[in-house]
């Protein structure tokens, strides 16, 4: 019995990870690859989880929708909405340099999330969105929980092998060019400014994407979700840790970064409540300091960029 | 890559091999927003929590005298953690209800995810938003604090009687506060009051001076605030009376705090007051701030009373339903139906022997009589409270 407890747990962390893989193969595209600071992962995250919440859902009193549209319909939607929000904020704001940027993208991330808390017509205001249809959400417990893993699994692993497809092709050396040297890449006749926004756009979906799964998974969405510590910088601690510009990295510092912070959990658990309950906050503790010392000792994150044709036989 | 899935795997298995539980005891999940923005409230809340589980093991246990033992689990107020603390609770540690988790949005993740499709009851102290009783949720989400429509709307009531007809009204931009603040604006304007002015305001800001000055434009005296009183509630109800935007002031539970006393002083608030939930038997409160101050808790703490009464229902409905996790949810509606015995806060032993004599019971808790209506909801019963002598007093009963 006690097995089947843990399978349950291990299965509903995967899908988890799976979730926060693709915010941070999304950051990765943005930040691994091209270099754009972007600090506002929430807003996207946001967009993408209420325009999925907005297409799939029954209709509703109050506000905008329901559209009782198909899940996948809903997906699409959160995916080309979060890009379409990128491309003005990407319009304006890339133009900074990379702190300008982070500063802009917090502002932006923060402007979402007042208008998703303040509007009732649209989003429900601070109460949210609920009655989400899941996919698989009739199936029992447990089966329904492996075939949600199977299908977020499946869609990380399809975005997964896109990304890599894409930074392989010339695109990928491109973009890297310009993030190592702008004026080089510009000398090139290399169109820089656009260059950023495919990334920023790009990433932006999948992020978009990463929301809309999240939404599912809870059959609700709510303001208190797009709080930028567990939306933002959080993913930022994974990318870090894992190895900012390597894709496999990116997704297994989501799975240190989430194994970290529940079984430290667990093992605080065991001591008696009064101190259990205080031993909570070493959670955040450990992550900080996990990251300090990936900082101090492994700059590069655990899995470090591939350096592509260094010694011209290398490359893949 | 492999290697990585290998590691991964590995150090999952390994963790989860660690972590395996030990002991056969009856376990209850009290989850709450140990870390995050409620980090303040959330200790008082699991104290109560606790001292209802400590109550019952002094008294002989649940069940067959087997111990029950608490799960603390930290929602942290979003829903990220909270169905994380859920599903460690539900599968890992095996609990057979949950109390908790405390902030609304935590409560619909950790209910639609894990509790409804494992089929754990689940009673929150403190989630009050109305899209709680929306749920689909197979009659396993209950709580013990009424939904925000009631107390808005009895507050409407209760002013107009009153006589107040031209409010201001200003409400902290959250799941509470604006909760209370629609229920009370369409009560208020049904029957006849006049809204002369309704703005949210975001929590933490220094001065709320150009908010208020808004708000007072409109020509009302009277400024109903729903906010919390050791927060922005405290800041806004300050710089009202600094300034003189206002000459009455009215705020919701959250409002019923000891820091505007201790801050402003009691004689500048004598045109203040407040509704709050209270036991339709002062007795059953009484018992419980006795045994609260007993352990070192403040029993004026918000939602202490609602937490506590939610670990000993779900702890009455384990044992009346023998420890069948699928029959909790029938126990807990027939342990506070209104009918039968009646079983204040901490009468443990008595409750232990009326339900293992097939006597029906009915709790009637610190917070209130708890009579569950189809949505899982109590209706609440609320007072007007007015600051005398440097402490709360009730004015009025609320209907």
């Amino acid at each position: 019995m006690e097995w089947i407890g843990l399978l349950n747990y291990a299965v509903f962390m995967a899908i988890f990870i799976c979730i926060y893989g693709l915010l941070a193969l999304g950051l990765n595209i943005q930040w691994g690859f091209s270099g754009l600071f972007n600090a506002g992962i929430a807003g996207f995250f946001a967009v993408g989880a209420y325009t999925s919440a907005i297409l799939t859902t029954p209709e509703a009193d109050g506000r905008i929708g329901g559209f009782d549209m198909p899940v996948p319909v809903g997906w699409a939607g959160a995916m080309l909405l979060a890009a379409a929000i990128a491309w003005p904020i990407g319009k304006i704001c890339l133009r900074f340099r990379s702190d300008y940027l982070a500063i802009a993208s917090i502002g932006v991330a923060e402007i979402i999330r007042l208008v998703i808390k303040s509007e009732d017509w649209l989003t429900n205001s601070a109460r949210g969105v609920t009655n989400i249809p899941r996919p698989f959400g009739d199936l029992p417990y447990a089966q329904s929980q492996l075939a949600y893993l199977a299908l977020v699994g499946g869609v990380l692993f399809v975005a997964y092998l896109l990304v890599e497809r894409q930074i392989a092709a010339p695109w990928g050396r491109m973009m890297r060019a310009i993030r190592d040297n702008e004026l080089a890449a510009r000398a090139m006749g290399k169109d820089v400014p656009f260059r950023r926004l495919e990334a920023f756009v790009f990433g932006a979906a999948l992020m978009g994407l990463g929301g809309a799964l999240f939404a599912h998974l809870n059959r609700a969405i709510t303001p208190e979700a797009i709080d930028p510590m567990v939306a933002t910088f959080l993913v930022w601690i994974m990318l870090i840790l894992g190895g900012s510009g390597n894709n496999r990295g990116a997704i297994l510092g989501v799975a240190v970064v989430w194994v970290i912070w529940s079984f430290s959990e667990i093992l605080t658990d065991q001591f008696p409540p009064e101190i259990a309950i205080k031993a909570k906050y070493i959670r955040i503790f450990l992550i900080g300091l996990m990251l300090q010392l990936v900082l101090r000792f492994r700059p590069e994150g655990i899995l470090p960029e591939p350096q592509r044709g260094v010694s011209g036989k290398k490359d893949s | 890559m492999k290697n990585v899935r290998l590691a991964l795997a590995g150090a999952l298995l390994g963790a989860t091999a660690l972590a395996a539980p030990a002991q056969a005891d009856v376990k209850i999940g009290l989850l709450g927003g140990v870390s995050g923005p409620i980090a303040a409230m959330a200790p008082a809340m699991i104290d109560s929590a606790q001292l209802a589980i400590q109550q019952v093991n002094d008294q002989g246990g649940i069940l067959n005298g087997e111990k029950l033992v608490p799960v603390v689990g930290d929602s942290a107020c979003n829903p990220q953690n909270a169905t994380d603390a859920a599903t460690k609770a539900v599968n890992i540690e095996g609990v057979i209800a949950i109390v908790g988790p405390h902030c609304s949005g935590a409560v619909l993740a950790a209910a639609n995810s894990v509790a409804v499709p494992a089929g754990v009851v689940i009673i929150t102290p403190s989630g009050t938003s109305p899209e709680i009783s929306k749920l689909d949720d197979k009659d396993l989400v209950f709580r013990t604090v009424p939904s925000d429509d009631f107390q808005g709307r009895a507050l409407a009531r209760t002013l107009l009687e009153r006589g107040t007809n031209k409010v201001a009204v200003a409400y902290l931009n959250n799941d509470y506060g604006k909760g209370l603040a629609e229920a009370f604006k369409v009560e208020f304007e049904d029957k006849g009051g006049e809204i002369a002015g309704f703005a949210a305001h975001e929590e933490g800001k220094a001065s709320y001076r150009s908010d208020l000055a808004e708000l007072a434009d409109g020509g009302a005296d009277t400024l109903v605030i729903f906010d919390y009183g050791d927060g922005a509630g405290l800041t806004m109800l300050r710089q009202a009376l600094e300034n003189g935007f206002f000459e009455n002031f009215v705020g919701g539970d959250g409002m019923k705090s000891d820091a505007p006393i201790k801050e402003l002083g009691a004689e500048n608030l004598t045109t203040f007051t407040a509704s709050s939930p209270v036991g339709a038997q002062s007795e059953a409160l009484e018992v419980f701030n006795e045994a609260f101050k007993g352990v070192g808790g403040d029993p004026d703490a918000i939602f202490v009373t609602t937490s506590y009464d939610a670990a000993f229902l779900a702890a009455l409905a384990i044992e009346k339903a023998g420890g069948d996790k699928a029959k909790v949810a029938e126990a807990l509606r027939s342990v506070s139906d209104g009918k039968g015995e009646t079983i204040l806060p901490g009468e443990w032993q008595k409750a232990k022997e009326l339900i293992a004599a097939g006597t029906d019971i009915d709790y009637k808790g610190a917070a209130g009589d708890h009579d569950f209506d189809e949505l899982g909801d109590v209706p609440g019963v609320y007072a007007l409270f007015k600051v005398q002598d440097g402490a709360f007093v009730v004015d009025t009963e609320m209907k």
